[in-house]
């Protein structure tokens, strides 16, 4: 095996390891979405408001959930990573950026397809939603690329911080725009020009758009040009993160 | 016969803000040494260390290891370097052998697995390799970590305080480590803030401020020091303090032609630590880390 594929599987081997070592914290990344899907679903029921259709809302609520979770989580084990100096004693040993955050991003994949999946079954089946197989397969699609995007732009914000403490600024100034400037709480067009320049910045914007388009009974490729920018954003974000990461606190 | 040199630093400056960690270094090492960097906590030591891997970069002067320059030769470097952060830096939730052999797997290595079994065996750890880091004494995490370091047989090992943290008894045995891995071969610059390790290296330079204020073998710093000779013939008692006590003493010695009188004799020379704390001019210095 080529040696840059050798060393980014070790990565994804030692990590997925490590989760398989710390079973909290997988039964926590999938209940904490779980409970609050349900608090969702008990704020919606309690509105009572024939006018509000939670159909068009859910949907986006649960990416942005799995986005949150992706990025606070992926950010503090890549920062602790940096305080406990293995991020430098991995790099040292000769692994190398691009290496690191692919064997992190192919390790907490999987993490990530469980999250989107339980927050998929649990809206439909609480919401009592009557999508077709290829709806929901696009939107499960759509959440997965949106959690996996969640990491490298935490990897990517990691880089700025030197330890947990100077991370959490990051955790609202990164997640919190993706909930009111995505179009996933108001429409976009009732926002101010430089808010809605400012949206295109959130990648929960992208994934709500494709998502609206599918909840409202159209296929991935109405909005083609949104699910483009979703990988686009993505790989964006891997080049910054692997030019950016650094080996030493 | 001159060796070839494994580093060789010439006027390296480093500083993070408004802190100038590192003031005009030069430092060579010579291939197959024990190097000791002494100096006390926030001397410099492990910004100087961490020059040399590479992971961060001088502001000033040259820098060669192993012939190849730390950051713009990281790669090739990085292949024939062992590095032992001051921390543990360690997966506590992974086994010994798991990190022995994650760290391994950075390198084309033939037969990991054998490898992490003989450098496991080398740290007297073998029978604690498939138990979670986490279960391990602060010890053991320490020889964990040296096992690290050493997994892809480097030709240079640089240690940032690998005994800081250990017992006595344990500190002997990574001396004792040290000293079979430099007669193999391997060169090793080991930084450390405990004077008395300081006699097992080949040479050593003692920083201090970021600066290099000397750099000798342990016996030459020693005759640096002040002795004090004291000599009783029955009741009457005589003191001969002396600069260069191996020159001095026969000398003092001669004006007594070992009187039959002379009954007893004590000399007392000046320690390393008082040595290195002379230099540094800080007998009052409230690091607390030069012991």
């Amino acid at each position: 095996m080529e040696p840059f594929f050798r060393r980014v599987f070790s990565v994804t081997k030692r990590v997925l390891r490590q989760l398989q070592h710390d079973k909290r914290f997988i039964g926590l990344s999938l209940m904490v979405p779980v409970a609050i899907i349900y608090v969702l679903y008990v704020f919606f029921d309690s509105l009572n408001n024939p006018l509000l259709d939670a159909n068009a809302y859910v949907f986006p609520f649960g990416a942005y959930i799995v986005h949150f979770l992706t990025f606070v989580l992926t950010a503090i084990v890549l920062v602790r990573e940096r305080v406990t100096e293995t991020l430098t004693r991995m790099m040292v040993s000769g692994y190398q950026q691009l290496e690191i955050i692919l064997g992190y991003l192919l390790a907490y994949s999987t993490l990530a397809t469980g999250q989107s999946l339980v927050v998929l079954v649990e809206i439909t089946w609480l919401f009592k939603l009557d999508y077709s197989f290829a709806t929901l397969a696009s939107i499960y699609l759509v959440m997965w690329l949106l959690a996996v995007i969640s990491m490298a732009l935490a990897i990517f914000v990691s880089n700025f911080a030197s330890n947990e403490g100077q991370v959490f600024p990051f955790i609202p100034l990164v997640t919190l725009p993706g909930m009111f400037l995505s179009g996933m709480v108001i429409s976009i067009e009732g926002l101010p020009d430089w808010a809605q320049v400012l949206s295109r910045f959130t990648p929960v914007y992208y994934a709500t758009e494709v998502m609206h388009a599918l909840t409202g009974g159209g296929n991935l490729w109405d909005e083609s040009a949104a699910l483009l920018s979703l990988p686009i954003y993505g790989l964006v974000v891997l080049v910054l993160a692997s030019f950016t990461l650094r080996d030493n606190a | 016969m001159t060796k070839n040199l494994a580093i060789e630093a010439q006027g390296v400056d480093k500083r993070y803000g408004h802190i100038q960690a590192l003031k005009g270094v030069d430092v060579a090492v010579e291939e197959g040494q024990i190097f000791g960097l002494i100096g006390a906590n926030g001397a410099g030591k492990s910004t100087f260390i961490k020059l040399l891997v590479g992971a961060v970069r001088a502001d000033a002067g040259s820098l060669a290891v192993l012939g190849l320059q730390p950051r713009k030769d990281k790669r090739a470097l990085r292949e024939q370097i062992g590095y032992m952060p001051q921390s543990p830096a360690l997966y506590d939730d992974l086994t010994a052998a798991e990190n022995l052999r994650f760290f391994g797997r950075a390198h084309r290595l033939d037969k990991l697995n054998e490898k992490v079994e003989q450098t496991l065996d080398f740290i007297q750890l073998s029978e604690r390799a498939d138990d979670p880091v986490s279960t391990l004494s602060g010890g053991m995490k320490q020889r964990v970590s040296l096992a690290c370091a050493l997994v892809h047989q480097p030709r240079l090992l640089l240690l940032d305080e690998p005994t800081a943290g250990v017992d006595l008894k344990l500190r002997s045995t990574f001396w004792e480590r040290f000293k079979q891995l430099a007669a193999d071969g391997a060169t090793i610059l080991v930084s450390t803030h405990q004077m008395d390790e300081a006699v097992h290296c080949h040479r050593l330079a003692i920083i201090s401020e970021g600066s290099i204020l000397t750099t000798d073998t342990p016996q030459r710093l020693l005759q640096r020091g002040r002795a004090t000779l004291q000599l009783w013939r029955g009741e009457l008692q005589d003191t001969h303090a002396m600069q260069d006590y191996p020159g001095d003493l026969p000398k003092v010695l001669q004006k007594y032609g070992l009187d039959q009188q002379v009954t007893r004799l004590e000399l007392q020379t000046n320690s390393l630590e008082a040595i290195v704390l002379d230099m540094m001019g800080s007998s009052s210095s409230d690091s607390g880390g030069t012991k």
